[in-house]
């Protein structure tokens, strides 16, 4: 029994790190899954939007100095509540001033107009991840708050035989993860707006004659999803070392979420990241750590040869 | 009249032009110039600047104390050329430098060993003397007669790190640790370290390994690697990370799972690890107890001069590059005083007969200063380096050491 413990232990210790680190993955899934799934866009730029998240947080924490004199736990939740306005913000704009302009040339077809703004979402994570590198260096950087080395020390067995660890950053990141998708959630499917941004994914042409301005519902649409990886960003900052080019690190994993989870299934991309951060833990268990990347993508082409339409994605044909 | 009066402030001019020629020439024969090929832009740029500090400061206090003796007191001077970050931009900042050779006795450079392998390509050709910190072993590996490296090679620092390190632990704890776990990313450089000692290196020094954890950067988590130190207990661990990001992460985790601040002993490689950005980005709380295998490190042998040269350098603290760019240059001015010469064989050949246990050599780990037949560095020691207290000393070898190793008892 006292040989089983340590491998209990470590099981434990693993399905626990797996199922924090993959809801901190679905909140970025979500944000991609979110854009997809009802503007139909594929985003290049979101490990950039991830990248400024995180220099958001440091910003905040650092360069205002609210680590020192609020203390780091009230200043990350202020930058957390407000990465999500400032870049709501921002992404209103981007959309209005690059995206909407392209895809609204006259005589552009949706396909053409989907090219061209996949084009220029490349363009925008190029300008944003050179510009970072002009103004915050190539030195990578972190938060360095206390949270990123502590944990919460369970002890489910009772006696003190078997710990199990929970690192109290990745535990905050989990917990802003749920919150932040169960929130979009309630908003897509309980709201108004929710339905009209609804309505403008499944046919945009029918409800543009019901009123609903498209174009506005995209507009949100890419502002909200901006503000959810920011605010992934802030909450990945909080233990993870980042330079201007940190985004490349985890665009793979949003796509293999957002494709696992279903292309177009918002909710679905939450659950695709929780299951690639429960595959890439999980797997050290019985494969050696170096393969833990390529587990992810041998489970997740294994699903798409059973499931071509994702775990949660529907297999009809949009109108 | 008036022709005249046209004409000669052009005259003027051109007189004037002539004695500053005159003065130009005058002041080039009696200035020796050092080279110094180093990055200075690029990722590598910092380290560049630091070796460019250390040479800077060799040359003031040369000229301060005479410049060249035996050669009338002529005064040195820098010429830095930029390595760039690629083998082919240190190879034309060597071109360049052999093309206006005019006055260029002997270089020093260039941080990375590629970038030193592609720059002796071209020095030696020209039979410029070049001396380097780099410690790949190919440097000195080509029969080339015009370089010499002042620190142990990469192969001896490998196979005598690991018994330097048992021997420090034994005289800091009094027991000599039998178990150790490996944590290395899939890099060449980590590899090539990691794996002598894997294939039986460990197993003849006496210690078992018992986890040995590859894993390929980026890291997402390094919880898994972490609760594996948990489960085995290892006396020490090896950790072998080039990307300060992932050391981040291991340390922040062995912090988390109560191993860190040399609870668990933690060795690892490279003076990376002691850099004030490194200070910066990770804090000392999880840098206390992490001890760091180098080549060179400020030492006893230099306790007057350090605070002068750190105040002047504008650095924290000094390190191998700032130090050991000091040693080049004092080696190459030592070289010339022996030469009485700034003829380049001569200059070489007192390079390659150095053998000192002074000067120079005071610059440098070890007990004497001298360079075998291929130009590889004689009497070199492996420098331990620890973090306490929020800055990296050296705690090995003993007899140039500034502070007393750090090990836990148990």
């Amino acid at each position: 029994m006292t040989d089983m413990l340590p491998g209990l232990e470590t099981v434990l210790q693993t399905l626990a790190t797996g199922l924090l680190v993959g809801c901190t993955y679905g909140l970025m899934c979500v944000a991609l899954g979110l854009i997809f799934g009802i503007m139909r866009l594929i985003n290049f730029a979101q490990g950039d939007f991830l990248m400024l998240g995180m220099y958001f947080a440091l910003a905040i924490l650092s360069g205002l100095g609210l680590g020192t004199s609020i203390g780091s736990l009230p200043a990350l939740l202020l930058a957390a509540l407000a990465s999500i306005p400032a870049f709501f913000l921002l992404g209103w704009v981007l959309h209005s001033l690059l995206l909407a302009r392209i895809a609204q040339r006259r005589g552009a077809t949706e396909g053409e107009a989907h090219q061209t703004q996949l084009i220029m979402t490349l363009g925008i994570s190029l300008v944003l991840s050179n510009g970072a590198l002009m103004a915050f260096g190539s030195t990578p950087v972190s938060l360095n708050t206390p949270l990123a080395s502590q944990a919460f020390v369970l002890d489910p067995l009772g006696g003190g035989d078997v710990l199990v660890f929970l690192n109290e950053a990745r535990v905050l990141a989990a917990v802003a993860a749920l919150i932040a998708a169960g929130g979009l959630y309630a908003l897509l499917h309980r709201t108004d707006l929710g339905r009209r941004l609804r309505a403008s994914a499944d046919n945009p042409l029918a409800a543009t004659y019901m009123g609903i301005d498209v174009v506005w519902s995209y507009r949100v649409t890419f502002g909200l999803g901006f503000g959810l990886t920011a605010l992934a960003g802030v909450m990945v900052a909080t233990y993870y070392p980042f330079q201007p080019y940190v985004g490349l690190d985890f665009v793979i994993v949003m796509y293999a979420g957002v494709v696992l989870g279903g292309l177009g299934s918002v909710m679905g991309s939450f659950w695709g990241g929780v299951i690639i951060g429960l595959v890439q833990q999980l797997s050290t268990l019985v494969l050696p750590l170096q393969l833990q990347g390529t587990t992810v993508f041998v489970v997740f082409l294994l699903i798409l040869l059973i499931r071509p339409q994702g775990l949660f994605g529907r297999s009809v044909e949009r109108a | 009249m008036n022709r005249i009066g046209r004409k000669s402030p052009l005259l003027l001019v051109s007189a004037l032009a002539c004695l500053m020629g005159m003065g130009a020439a005058a002041q080039a024969a009696d200035d020796l110039k050092i080279a110094l090929i180093a990055p200075v832009s690029g990722p590598m740029a910092r380290q560049g600047d630091l070796m460019r500090k250390g040479a800077e400061l060799a040359i003031q206090d040369i000229n301060a104390a005479g410049g060249i003796k035996a050669l009338g007191g002529a005064k040195l001077s820098l010429l830095v050329e930029d390595a760039g970050d690629k083998v082919e931009t240190a190879k034309n900042a060597a071109q360049r430098l052999v093309a206006n050779r005019q006055g260029v006795v002997a270089g020093t450079g260039s941080w990375s060993s590629s970038l030193t392998l592609a720059v002796t390509e071209v020095t030696e050709r020209a039979a410029l003397p070049w001396v380097t910190l780099s410690y790949a072993d190919q440097i000195t590996d080509r029969g080339f007669k015009y370089v010499v490296q002042t620190v142990p090679v990469a192969s001896q620092l490998a196979l005598n790190a690991m018994p330097t390190v048992l021997e420090m632990a034994q005289t800091a704890s009094g027991k000599k640790p039998t178990k150790v776990a490996i944590i290395s990313d899939s890099t060449a450089a980590s590899q090539a370290f990691v794996q002598p000692l894997r294939d039986g290196g460990f197993q003849k020094l006496g210690v078992q390994v018992v986890a040995d954890e590859v894993f390929t950067p980026p890291l997402n988590d390094a919880t898994s690697m972490v609760q594996k130190l948990r489960a085995t207990r290892p006396d020490f661990l090896l950790f072998y990370s080039t990307g300060f990001p992932d050391a981040k992460l291991v340390l922040n985790k062995m912090n988390e799972f109560g191993l860190g601040k040399g609870k668990l002993p933690t060795v690892t490689v490279g003076v990376q690890f002691a850099s004030p950005e490194m200070l910066k980005a990770v804090g000392p709380e999880l840098l206390e107890g992490l001890i760091l295998v180098a080549p060179n490190w400020p030492s006893k042998t230099q306790e007057a001069a350090l605070p002068s040269l750190t105040s002047r350098s504008g650095e924290p603290w000094l390190g191998q590059d700032t130090i050991s760019t000091y040693g080049d240059v004092m080696l190459i001015k030592d070289a010339l005083e022996r030469a009485g010469s700034a003829d380049g064989d001569k200059v070489m050949q007192a390079l390659r007969t150095t053998d000192r246990k002074d000067g120079p050599a005071d610059f440098y780990l070890g007990d004497r200063l001298a360079f075998d037949d291929k130009g590889r560095r004689v009497g070199g020691a492996v420098g331990l380096i620890q973090w306490q207290s929020g800055l990296p000393y050296l705690i090995w070898p003993k007899e140039d050491a500034v502070k007393t190793p750090l090990w836990p008892k148990s």
